[in-house]
């Protein structure tokens, strides 16, 4: 078992060395130069800025005018360098270092992410299974339609119809940010607080991403209970209940938890559109605008990131199958 | 039921599609609700015709209500085991042979397949129940005996949520499919434990453990050797002796296999047939055998009972089928058989012809377009049964006069 965990992070390594090549040579091909802009920016203040000054700018941040391949693969060999000394460099935009600006956003992006997340599967576990034990009755239909319904609908749009609905018109909740600036909670009162600003978010997360995780577990489900091993259960004379609960539902866990371990990835990515129209200072959100400010040192830092989280998160799927399922050896 | 009109090369119009999605809606909805009511024990409890048998099915209809219009799986069929004695199906694939055993387990899959009519009378050896429906135990018994008695449910009356007093405890059901038959989850051990403690009220790990490792023995198998074994880990022939551990861990009276050697080579197939065999003599039960195998049939069976799109069309002593066969598709199934004498020059026999289409079954007999010795009479009505002997009988114009019989 551990020769096996030990190879695949072998592999792992791999995988994250062809990963960081291409997100560094996608990120310094992007039309986006973060000295132009800025330089651009003095210029329309009315200051003038001489060609020797933004030279010196394009050296002190570790770019050129017009890069070539060499150039940008000296680039990425500096960068691998300062990643091997576990520095992600300093952020362009922010001023401050890589891991220190995640680390000030992962927080919030993770708890939103991770009530969510248990919520979608508490409610459409449960949802999935009662579809597919009553297929293609009434129950099915409704159920089936209104997670379609929610599948479909944009972040932007409905999470804007709960803001205006829940925060605008019934007052019950705010509208956005992630805690009451003009007010100084402690303890419980400050719980409420973050409870008031952070429900409409997770309700769009939930109601947005119930659907696929329903129609999995259903089809799961449907696909476990027509196997012969669930007439059996039946012959010899168990409960439909039973049947269902322990025979079916156990053989529709291995597929469930395993993805369970594929959302690792994203409980850290924070949920970009959402952060978004709540205005909540997540990492989703911070990404974004780093994006958008050519911020390599960022943008290099948070993808390779979810690039670990996500290769362990496959390893870690594997070794959950190897688990929940007992014909699975991991070797 | 009103059948919608059909037109020959058997496309449906959208019209035609929802006049049968709404006629199906209708039967299902009340065979469900029939399926799932409450009702007094009095109202399936039954008498025997012949006191002999432990099972009985009389004129039992089992459809499956499809989208394309009803499918009469099993259209009116009748046949009895006897206490004691096996009992051969033999018919080709989509007969009517499996869904007939299905029904007396009552495992036809809801909401398209219904029991529609007809009776499966069965005698059963259960437990005395007081007003509460609770077994009763036996005076200065040890725990986990009660009070036996002799009961005849009709199955087919049955509500679904009584049906646990049948399946697996008085009817076990032996599958085709050794190797999809068990959870891949669960080790042989809990799988085989679950049913003494479904069965025998108030059981204990220790007991079920106990029950199944002695039932694993009587199958010829060494318990340490796969009681925590995951069914993966063992070979086809093995979890069909489990599959007959399981089915014989709540003695019951009457065993269904189902094509119970099909998915396995031909030297395991010897030794789960003579298993089988042993068994019979060792629970003092009976056996229906479920098979295309005429072979197996010839082996195994006391009576068999011959199939034919969803009718039985000819049933007898073993002897009587093999060596007086009457109907003229037993007489084909017979010659189709390949034997050792045959020799290299002559074709193997087979029945010209194919099954008419289940959803648009003809008036008059269902082998009429493949029989050789058809007569004008054969366009009539469908033959009704005639007997031959006192244990013989054949649903064939060619024997009409003789012994009429419904």
């Amino acid at each position: 078992m551990l020769k096996y965990i030990a190879k695949r992070i072998g592999y792992a390594l791999v995988v994250l060395l062809g990963v960081s090549l291409i997100i560094y040579f996608l990120t310094r091909l992007m039309p986006i130069d973060f000295v132009k802009d800025k330089v651009t920016q003095v210029q329309t203040s009315g200051a003038t800025v001489s060609a020797e000054m933004v030279e010196a700018m394009y050296a002190s941040y570790g770019l050129e005018e017009d890069a070539g391949f060499l150039q940008i693969l000296q680039g990425y060999l500096n960068w691998l360098a300062d990643l091997v000394r576990f520095d992600l460099g300093t952020s362009f935009k922010y001023g401050i270092p890589v891991t220190e600006k995640i680390a000030m956003h992962m927080g919030t992006s993770f708890i939103i992410a991770l009530i969510a997340a248990v919520f979608e599967f508490m409610i459409a576990i449960p949802l999935g299974i009662t579809a597919a034990t009553h297929q293609y009755s009434l129950r099915d239909y409704i159920v089936t339609i209104l997670v379609m319904v929610g599948i479909s609908l944009p972040a932007f749009f409905f999470g804007n119809i709960l803001k205006s609905w829940l925060a605008l018109d019934l007052g019950w909740f705010f509208p956005s940010g992630i805690r009451d600036a003009t007010k100084d909670y402690t303890g419980f009162p400050l719980l409420i607080d973050y409870f008031r600003h952070v429900f409409i978010p997770i309700l769009t997360v939930v109601i947005l991403s119930i659907g696929s995780r329903m129609r999995m577990t259903r089809t799961n489900m449907l696909e476990v209970l027509n196997s012969d091993y669930i007439r059996t259960a039946r012959a010899k004379g168990l409960k439909e209940k039973v049947v269902i609960n322990k025979h079916a539902f156990r053989n529709t866990l291995i597929p469930l938890v395993t993805s369970m371990a594929g959302l690792l990835p994203s409980l850290f990515s924070g949920a970009i559109i959402t952060e978004q129209v709540f205005n909540l200072p997540g990492i989703g959100n911070i990404a974004l605008e780093a994006m958008n400010a050519g911020d390599i040192p960022f943008i290099m830092g948070y993808n390779m990131f979810l690039a670990v989280l996500s290769v362990l998160g496959v390893l870690l799927a594997d070794l959950m199958y190897g688990i929940v399922d007992p014909r699975v050896k991991l070797e | 039921m009103s059948t919608p009109k059909k037109s020959n090369n058997h496309y449906l119009s959208g019209k035609e599609i929802r006049a049968i999605a709404k006629e199906n809606a209708k039967v299902i909805k009340r065979l469900e609700a029939y399926k799932k009511r409450k009702a007094e024990e009095s109202e399936f409890l039954t008498e025997m015709k012949d006191n002999r048998n432990i099972l009985e099915i009389e004129d039992l209809h089992t459809y499956f209500f499809t989208e394309q219009g009803t499918v009469k799986a099993v259209n009116g069929v009748s046949y009895d085991v006897p206490k004691n004695a096996v009992v051969g199906v033999v018919g080709e694939s989509g007969c009517g042979k499996s869904v007939t055993s299905m029904s007396v387990m009552r495992l036809i899959q809801g909401p398209a397949g219904q029991i529609v009519d007809g009776s499966i009378r069965f005698k059963a050896y259960d437990y005395v129940r007081n007003e509460k429906g609770e077994p009763v135990p036996k005076e200065g018994g040890k725990p986990g005996e009660y009070q036996m008695e002799e009961k005849i449910y009709d199955i087919a009356k049955m509500p679904i949520n009584e049906i646990h007093r049948i399946r697996g405890k008085q009817v076990a059901m032996i599958f085709q499919e050794p190797m999809t038959s068990l959870n891949p989850v669960f080790t042989i051990g809990e799988q085989l434990d679950e049913v003494t403690l479904i069965h025998v009220p108030g059981a204990t790990k220790e007991l079920a453990k106990e029950k199944s490792c002695e039932m694993l023995r009587l199958v010829g198998i060494i318990p340490e050797n796969v009681y925590d074994r995951f069914p993966h880990e063992l070979s086809g022939g093995m979890r069909q002796r489990v599959m007959i551990a399981m089915a014989l861990a709540a003695e019951p009276r009457l065993i269904i296999a189902d094509e119970p050697t099909t998915a396995l080579d031909v030297t395991i197939q010897a030794q789960i047939l003579d298993l089988l065999q042993d068994i019979k003599t060792k629970i003092d039960g009976s056996i229906l055998l479920i098979t295309h195998d005429l072979g197996v049939i010839a082996e195994m069976a006391d009576y068999v009972v011959v199939m034919y799109a969803g009718k039985v069309i000819e049933k007898g002593t073993v002897y009587e089928i093999f060596q007086n066969p009457l109907h003229p598709y037993t007489v084909g199934l017979q010659k189709s058989k390949p034997t050792m004498t045959l020799d290299d020059s002559t074709e193997l026999y087979n029945i010209p012809g194919n099954v008419p289409n289940p959803v648009d079954m003809p008036e008059h007999c269902y082998f009429k377009e493949r029989c050789a010795k058809c007569t004008a009479k054969c366009s009539g009505a469908y033959p009704g049964m005639v007997q031959v002997s006192p244990t013989h009988f054949v649903a064939c114009h060619l024997y009409d006069g003789e012994n009429e019989n419904g």
